[in-house]
């Protein structure tokens, strides 16, 4: 054998080697073609699959958000229908105390009106007798006109009475605007809340500048006033001493400060600044609903666009300062 | 002395592959004659013939192997369709093979009958048995039902590493071989004794994705109720008409609900709407669909590689054997040589090493922990002496 032939035999078995590891390699790559073309379609379905679901499970995340927001909007619309049935609770009260209060000088009347129409008649009976002395016509007369200024007066405050209890009760339901003197405004609450102050020993007084009138919502300072009033009453004096509550209003640059203040027991400092919090109360069991301060809160920075705010001492008692811009008024 | 050789050829004739392996062989062996061999083949040789021309060269050897769905060596990196085998010689480390057979019937007395005849060879005593290298049939019996087995004879401190036989992705029948003998249904095993250092590595790469769901009815690898639907619907939930296949196994949550483990599927029933699994799953726990990708996969052998010599116990290993999934051959698709690649970039491209792609993987998480069964992983096992 040449050495070339030797060669040439070396090649072929090469090739032919070569030429089955081909053929298999070509085989197996159709084979693989397929199962690739299998796996990426799964691959596919998959990933389209799992982000169908992660939308899915999106859109529900979506719909429960809505629920909530729905829940939360209802629960707002329930806390706003209890701070209203609150406000008609103290309108209720306040019906209740005009009630009381207008009893005494329509009673008075009624005492006097009836003594006088006594007395009249067994006057009509002397003169009719032809009995008529100088001094029994004397007496009547003293009477008769004694009679008719008591019923003048009381009469005259019931009628007051009615005027103010009327002005403070339509503004509280109404919360129309109109200008008034303040201070004199003021006052006129106080009387309305004379029927729940006549049971305690406490001295309400109104003090400061008189001639402050403001263009503004008289039903929110009825409210405001009733609230801090009830609240000390409530909370204020808890042993039943007699307390000092005064209320002072003075103009300020561009603003006008309304200072309220009691000496009763102050507000521990841990609860301080919860007390503007709907349904926040240390009065629960004795009934509060904890809607008063908040309804304060509200009037103030929403109604009167102003602030309010609150110190306070423990035993020595407690300060709401309001302050109000001028330029609203 | 631990010298460890490798053949690889990629001649799809039985003849011309088995001489070329061994004439690789006996080049590097030098003279020094082998106590035990792995081999790897794919399903299309005549493995008989293949075995008895190895035997005709070393009659005393030792040999465990299977079939494969891939194969990757240090001579020709990643193939399909070739010849590979590890020849190991040493005179401080002893091999000793056995198998058993008719593992579907009773796992348990295959192992035993393994192991029996394994360390009835042994001059050794049974203590100094320092791991166990086995290849069992992945389609016959579940993967999980075997370790348990061989942890039951073997003491669950024992490092198993292996892989299951595979078929070339036709999940028809795979063969495992036993010295001279091809068989299916069995479970063969090699035990090293003496001071052999060892170090493994598994990572997989897969991710769960999708919402988690839990297993309401399964008997030992069969799931037939997820989230109380068949479990057929699951799947199909996620891949439309498509079958489930091993690409897309289940992670299995441990109860911490963090770790989890993976389950690939094999077959399902469609009128029952079941799906059985190569591993075992427990009633009640909590599964999720997996993805895996390509960078993932490629990362994860590289991820697998470091781990086992950070573990190394010695200063460099003399051989590294690798089982990786098929599942990733299958998902890597052309990319599938990378994988190897992506592994070897940590040690010396001379490191005698062999793998093949494997129906399942069997390793301990920690190089000394509990032998586990897994899935979709690749794991590196390094081996060397003092
Ligand atoms: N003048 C005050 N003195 C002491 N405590 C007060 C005073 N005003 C309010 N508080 C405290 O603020 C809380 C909230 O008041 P409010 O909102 O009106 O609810 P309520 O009166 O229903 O308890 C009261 O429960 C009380 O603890
Ligand atoms: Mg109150």
């Amino acid at each position: 054998m040449k050495p070339n032939s030797l060669d040439y035999e070396q090649q072929l078995k090469q090739l032919k080697k070569e030429n089955r590891i081909l053929t298999k390699k070509l085989q197996r790559s159709q084979e693989r073609q397929i199962q690739l073309e299998e796996t990426n379609q799964k691959k596919e379905s998959l990933l389209k699959r799992v982000i169908l679901d992660l939308e899915e499970s999106r859109d529900v995340a979506e719909q429960r958000t809505i629920k909530l927001s729905e829940a939360l909007a209802q629960l707002k619309t329930t806390q706003e229908q209890l701070i209203e049935s609150e406000k008609m609770a103290a309108l209720g009260n306040l019906v209740a105390g005009v009630a009381h209060e207008i009893n005494t000088p329509v009673g008075n009347s009624v005492t006097a009106a009836s003594t006088l129409a006594e007395e009249t008649t067994s006057f009509t009976t002397s003169v009719m007798a032809g009995q008529l002395k100088r001094s029994t016509l004397n007496n009547y007369l003293d009477l008769a006109t004694e009679a008719s200024e008591i019923i003048l007066s009381n009469l005259q405050r019931a009628g007051e009475l009615i005027q103010s209890f009327k002005q403070v009760a339509v503004d509280r339901t109404s919360l129309e605007r109109r200008t008034f003197g303040l201070k004199s405004y003021l006052s006129e609450i106080l009387v309305t809340l004379e029927p729940q102050l006549k049971k305690t020993p406490h001295q309400v007084s109104v003090t400061g500048d008189e001639t402050i009138h403001i263009n503004s919502y008289p039903g929110a300072f009825a409210q405001i006033v009733t609230n801090l009033i009830t609240n000390s009453i409530a909370h204020g004096y808890p042993t039943n001493q007699s307390g000092v509550i005064q209320l002072d209003i003075r103009h300020e640059s561009q603003q006008i400060v309304i200072q309220y203040q009691d000496d009763g027991c102050g507000i521990e400092s841990q609860y301080l600044n919860n007390i503007f919090e709907p349904f926040f109360t240390t009065n629960r069991d004795g009934g509060g609903s904890g809607l008063g301060m908040h309804i304060v809160y509200n009037l103030v920075t929403q109604k009167l666009k102003g602030t309010i705010k609150v110190t306070s001492q423990v035993n020595l008692g407690t300060i709401f300062t309001i302050v109000l811009p001028l330029s609203d008024f | 002395m631990f010298k460890v050789v490798v053949g690889h050829s990629n001649d799809p004739d039985s003849v011309e592959a088995v001489a070329e392996v061994l004439e690789q062989c006996l080049e590097s062996l030098a003279e020094i004659t082998p106590q035990a061999g792995i081999l790897f083949a794919a399903v299309d040789f005549e493995h008989s013939l293949i075995l008895q021309e190895i035997y005709a060269q070393f009659p005393d050897l030792e040999l465990i192997g299977g079939t494969t769905d891939g194969e990757i060596s240090s001579v020709l990196d990643f193939q399909q369709d070739s010849l590979t085998l590890m020849l190991f010689c040493s005179d401080e480390i002893e091999f000793c093979a056995g198998v058993g057979t008719q593992a579907s019937q009773d796992s348990l007395a295959a192992a035993q009958a393994a192991i029996k005849q394994a360390t009835s060879k042994s001059k050794q005593k049974i203590s100094l048995i320092s791991l166990c290298i086995t290849l069992p049939d992945g389609l016959t019996s579940s993967g999980v039902t075997i370790i348990k087995a061989l942890k039951q004879e073997l003491g669950s401190n024992l490092p198993i590493v292996g892989g299951l036989t595979a078929d070339g992705g036709k999940y028809h029948k795979t063969y495992q071989f036993y010295n001279q003998e091809v068989l299916s249904d069995s479970i063969p095993i090699m035990l090293f004794s003496g001071d052999l250092l060892i170090s493994c590595g598994v990572n997989s790469g897969w991710n769960p994705i999708g919402k988690k769901s839990t297993i309401t009815k399964a008997e030992k690898n069969i799931i037939y109720e997820i989230d109380h639907q068949p479990a057929l619907d699951f799947y199909q939930h996620y891949l439309g008409d498509l079958s489930p296949s091993i690409e897309y196994p289940l992670a299995v949550f441990e109860p911490d609900n963090k770790h989890f483990y993976m389950r690939a599927p094999i077959s399902h029933d469609a009128t029952q709407g079941s799906i059985t699994f190569f591993g075992d799953l427990l009633q009640g726990a909590m599964v999720q669909m997996t993805e895996g990708n390509c960078d993932g996969i490629l990362n994860s052998a590289e991820l697998s590689m470091q781990e086992a010599l950070n573990d190394y116990p010695g200063t460099h290993p003399d051989a590294a054997l690798f089982f990786s999934c098929t599942a990733r051959r299958q998902i890597l698709s052309s990319r599938a040589e990378e994988e190897y690649k992506f592994a070897k970039k940590h040690f010396n491209a001379a490191l005698p090493s062999c793998g093949f792609y494997t129906y399942g993987e069997i390793a301990p998480l920690e190089s000394h922990g509990s032998t586990l069964f897994h899935n979709e992983t690749f794991i590196t096992l390094l081996l060397g002496t003092k």
